[in-house]
């Protein structure tokens, strides 16, 4: 490295790298509002902040109703921040992660899976406010089916208001059912009519089949076969109070006598020999090669295989239509129905509402927020598409599944009036500690024999012992 | 082969060679430079070390110490949360899984690497050797979480292609993703399957600079084929394979994407390690006083075996 | 210099017979089933990415994907802001990569040419810095972070990964590699230390800056967990955690989105590999062979 040669390459090496680091430090000083986050609009001013799980692609959906609460609220300033996560337990981590860098946003739209958790430590009751605007919300609630209401109840106070919701429905395949010779099931169909469909559906198509799939989630796994047989892994009790709500909204409903201060699960209730039974006969499905061992979590692959006519039926709710639709399925191609009768017919539901945080800065607004997006104005806009249920039954029309299908889309709101009993997800505010203790024994426990089943029944009601003594 | 190649590596011992700069100026400017000199190359690394790692570690092992759920302000509990999390049976089973797994997934992770790279760096035409090499290491560039996610497809046990090609030679559908052996054994292969490439470059750095006049003098002594590799290329070898290991190890102990998306833990706890646990507890269940126990005791093992490690490197490996 | 070379050039092949050439046809057929192993899921996530998700599940599997249909891409595009994920993940990585070739080459020059006290109890607590899982420190550096006022930024994510005890380690052990003459060969003629560095033994370093920068790129080009706890914001998203949300809640995601998302987020990782692969391959060899 010497001679004039190597000064020049020196030199000339010596400018690319002065360049360079000229370079890097002109971009972080253009990006640096970027970095920092300051070009973030309404970031650290004073306007309501509204959290919702979703992508970038649903908070531009939210800016129509943002719009339209402007025009009724001007003096209000909103903004929506979408939160992307894998499932609720997710979102939560992420709201909890907000509390904790203190940064809370004002309102959070939260499913059944955190009703109680918001409810015991974050959220801010409704009462007052549904008490004030009573004429006002007097049209809302006669739209509303109170099983929705309740779900949101807690202690006595009401935290949420229903926008949407999905029960677990039976979908099924028509060609598959057509294959094996059978019509539509009738609506008060058994478990074992189920049994037997399945089997129908296995003889017509035995590869590359399967009759039934399931995944193992807390909404749609096991429990709907719990519910259906009147039992549950935790023990259900409800807590007195909520007269105010229920005389006041929905003195003349005809399930008045079922509503209460809201669910209650404080005993693990795996020892329940109707647990076992359920189990059992989930497990004789997966032996007989009926129904699929139940892979933990996610779901991804399910409409690719649904679409794809692999799947005789599996467990959903009105959310999964417009995603068929996507894959290609029309209303020739699948169709729903209740899930089938046990000792009862009792279905699962989850449903999902805002709430306001505790720390929210000016309550006021953002209850005008809540009450707002509880209007029919706003919830048109936000659900165009059934990629959900709305929760008002006047939404649950002919005009949204036109075109998508399923022909009995009636299903879905029929389920709340023809089972009033039914029930949202089991979620006390442990709910991650629970729903993890239930998960984890599930598979276990439907694919073995029955000497597993048992061990993983023993188990499950030991972990979910521990999981409802932690502190939520 | 100078400096480099006499020098053990990664012992974090005294090099094996005298400072460049002990003769240097004498005047008294350039010895208080000296001194400080060392100091102000370190300093950005061991101040931002100090506080984005020290620091949280000694604030982890305090909050071992409370009941905190972010939410509410911490209170002190003692040595309850190490009780508490030495007696759940769900934290001792992730513990365990973790060591079977560091275990066979860092076997199977060395071998095909060491197999490979001794197969790639004997006689093979140049653009082969390239692409080899090239297709080996390609899974690091992924992340994952996504290879996590496109593995689970394939490993599914009705309609995976994994299932379809052991159909394709007479063997019955693996209920991989749903039974405790299956899982464990996706997550070891899928984690094998993305990490070996990274021990294969480091066996192939480490077979480079074994001289060839080593081969050839063994050769006259009669070694060939297997015999040459195990009496020449392992213990030539053996720096790289300690450093290669100790990688491999300190990364298995903290596997974490690939459980997590492939199988969530189970089922039961059979797939659920220990960072997992952590994860749950703290992010989950916001007991960040017991994630935090759970922490200190994993990295106290993890810096035991790593300390095993090396204590056991000055006996098998082979300095040239 | 002369050693870095001669490791190169000596990646020539170990002694082979004749007689025995069959062998090498063996050789070949054994790697080339590995590597068929290695890249087959590869094609069949790009594969299946470019079909409709009904036909997702073909069996027996297209690895090829023929009558390539790309909506399941213009789906991605339209669920996600690609270009502000690209963005945000290429100024968080790019930046963390320069400061960590930054950071461990002056550290790692320390380590390996000056003489200090405590050089090896201090080195030994920065490779044991390694052992201890993000997972660990997470929370204590959440708080840190809310306390300086960076909560929900890109720089949350950038600063507390620029020190790097692999790269400082990587670097040790490139500068050890680098003879101690030129250091005094450059005093004789009057250069200060920190000359030293910069003018002779840094220029000598780029290749295994490179590797620090590329392994720093890889690796927080794909971080996950990080940004999941670290950024609240769905504008201060990287694009790992824009993918995830392509799966959906309840299984509402489409398989073949979900795996464009992959393939997409696969390419500038692949571009950068491209570009590296070699300063990578020769840097690892020197850095660590041995």
């Amino acid at each position: 490295m010497s001679g004039t040669n190597g000064a020049l390459r020196q030199f000339t090496r010596r400018s690319a790298l002065t360049a360079l680091g000229a370079g890097i430090v002109g971009v972080t000083a253009a990006s640096w509002p970027r970095l920092t986050g300051a070009d973030i609009p309404g970031r650290g001013d004073n306007s309501l902040s509204i959290a919702i799980m979703g992508t970038a692609a649903d908070a531009a959906a939210r800016q129509k109703v943002i719009d339209a609460f402007a025009k009724v609220h001007p003096e209000i300033k909103v903004k929506v921040q979408a939160i992307q996560a894998v499932d609720w337990k997710d979102f939560f981590t992420k709201i909890l992660t907000m509390v904790a860098a203190g940064t809370p946003p004002d309102v959070v739209y939260v499913a059944t899976e955190g009703a109680q958790l918001f409810a015991e430590k974050l959220a801010h009751p409704l009462d007052e406010y549904l008490r004030r605007d009573a004429a006002d919300m007097k049209e809302y609630f006669e739209d509303v089916h109170p099983s929705l209401v309740e779900a949101f109840m807690y202690k006595g106070s009401l935290f949420q208001l229903p926008i949407d919701w999905n029960a677990a429905n039976m979908y099924y395949n028509t060609a598959s059912l057509r294959a094996a010779g059978l019509e539509r099931p009738a609506d008060d169909w058994t478990h074992t009519d189920f049994r037997s469909t399945l089997a129908a559906m296995k003889k017509a198509k035995p590869a590359d089949f399967t009759p039934y799939y399931w995944t193992n989630r807390l909404f749609g796994g096991v429990v709907p076969w719990l519910y259906a047989n009147e039992t549950s892994f935790l023990k259900e009790t409800k807590s007195p109070g909520g007269e105010w709500l229920w005389d006041g909204f929905y003195a003349n409903d005809p399930s008045r006598s079922l509503r209460s201060g809201g669910y209650q699960w404080l005993e693990p209730n795996a020892d329940d020999p109707r647990v076992f039974e359920s189990f059992d006969y989930l497990r004789g499905l997966v032996k007989d090669g009926l129904g699929v061992r139940p892979e933990e979590g996610g779901g991804s692959a399910l409409i690719g295989l649904f679409a794809s006519s692999r799947i005789g039926t599996t467990p959903a709710g009105g959310y999964w239509v417009q995603g068929l639709h996507e894959a290609g399925m029309t209303e020739n191609d699948f169709d729903v129905q209740f899930f089938p009768k046990w000792r009862t017919q009792r279905h699962q539901f989850g449903t999902a509402g805002y709430a306001i945080m505790k720390t929210a800065k000016d309550k006021d607004a953002a209850w005008e927020w809540v009450k707002f997006s509880s209007s029919l104005e706003a919830m048109q806009i936000v659900f165009p598409t059934p990629n959900t249920t709305p929760a008002r039954r006047s939404m649950v029309n002919e005009q949204l599944y036109a075109g998508t299908g399923p022909r009995n889309w009636k299903v879905f709101y029929d389920t709340l009036d023809r089972f009033p009993s039914t029930g949202p997800i089991p979620a006390p505010p442990q709910q991650a500690a629970v729903e993890t203790a239930l998960m984890k024994n599930v598979s276990l426990a439907v694919s073995g024999d029955e000497r597993q089943l048992k061990d993983a029944l023993t188990a499950m009601q030991r972990d979910l012992e521990l999981a409802l003594r932690r502190q939520p | 082969m100078s400096t480099a190649t006499s020098t053990p590596t990664g012992t974090g011992s005294e090099p094996g060679r005298k400072p460049a700069h002990k003769g240097g100026t004498t005047s008294k400017r350039g010895r208080v430079q000296q001194r400080w000199l060392p100091w102000a190359f370190l300093a950005p690394t061991i101040v931002g070390m100090g506080i984005f790692t020290l620091l949280p570690i000694v604030a982890s092992i305090a909050l071992a110490f409370f009941r905190w759920d972010i939410i509410s302000a911490p209170t002190f509990v003692g040595f309850d949360n190490f009780a508490e999390v030495v007696q759940d049976p769900t934290v001792r089973v992730s513990f365990l899984n973790t060591i079977v797994f560091v275990v066979v997934a860092v076997a199977l992770q060395l071998g095909l690497a060491l197999g490979l790279a001794i197969m790639v760096q004997e006689k093979l035409p140049a653009w082969l050797r390239v692409f080899f090499r090239s297709a080996f290491f390609f899974p690091l560039i992924l992340s994952a979480a996504s290879v996590s996610i496109f593995m689970r497809y394939l490993f599914n046990e009705q309609f995976g292609v994994v299932n379809w090609m052991l159909s394709l030679v007479g063997i019955p559908a693996v209920p991989w993703l749903t039974t405790p052996g299956g899982s464990a054994a996706v997550v070891i292969l899928v984690y094998v399957w993305q990490n070996f490439g990274f021990s294969f470059l480091l066996f192939i750095g480490g077979l480079a600079s074994i001289p060839v006049e080593t081969y050839e003098a063994a050769s006259i002594d009669g070694a060939t084929g297997f015999r040459k590799h195990f009496y020449v290329t392992l213990p030539l070898l053996s720096p790289t394979t300690l450093v290669a290991s100790v990688m491999a190890i300190i990364n298995a102990l903290q596997v974490f994407d690939q459980p997590y998306v492939l199988t969530r833990g189970g089922p039961g706890d059979s797939t659920r390690t220990a960072v997992m646990v952590i994860f749950e507890s703290a992010f989950q269940r916001l007991e960040f006083g017991q994630a935090s126990a759970i922490g200190v005791i994993l990295t106290l093992i993890i810096m035991a075996i790593t300390a095993a490690q090396f204590r056991l490197s000055k006996r098998f490996v082979f300095y040239q | 210099m002369t050693t870095i070379q001669e490791r190169v050039t000596t990646t020539a092949p170990i002694v082979t017979r004749k007689k025995r050439d069959w062998s090498v046809a063996v050789r070949v057929a054994v790697l080339l089933i590995a590597s068929v192993f290695v890249l087959g899921p590869v094609l069949w996530t790009l594969s299946t990415s470019l079909r409709p998700p009904s036909e997702s599940f073909k069996l027996p599997p297209a690895f090829l994907p023929l009558n390539p249909d790309l909506t399941s891409y213009t789906q991605v595009f339209k669920q996600l802001n690609i270009v502000a994920l690209v963005v945000n993940s290429a100024l968080v990585t790019g930046l963390i990569a320069v400061g960590q070739m930054l950071t461990a080459a002056l550290a790692g020059y320390a380590f390996a040419h000056l003489r200090f006290k405590g050089r090896g109890a201090l080195f030994s607590i920065v490779l044991a810095t390694m052992m201890v899982p993000a997972q660990v420190t997470i929370v204590p550096v959440f708080m840190l972070i809310r306390g300086v006022g960076l909560s929900d930024t890109l720089l949350a994510l950038i600063i507390p990964a620029i020190p790097t005890a692999f790269g400082t380690f990587l670097m040790r052990q490139y500068f050890m590699g680098l003879p101690g003459e030129l250091a005094e060969a450059a005093a004789i003629d009057g250069a200060s230390p920190w000359r030293t560095f910069r003018s002779v033994y840094a220029p000598l370093a780029m290749p295994g800056l490179a590797i620090v920068g590329i392994l720093a790129f890889n690796f927080h080009w794909n971080e996950f967990f990080r940004p999941l706890i670290m950024t609240i914001s769905e504008q201060n998203f990287t694009l790992p955690l824009g993918l995830v949300s392509l799966q959906g809640n309840l299984g509402t995601g489409s398989i073949s989105v979900v795996l464009a998302g992959v393939v997409l987020s696969m390419i500038p990782a692949l571009v950068v590999f491209m570009f590296g692969q070699r300063a990578l391959q020769d840097g690892l060899t020197a850095g660590t062979g041995k």
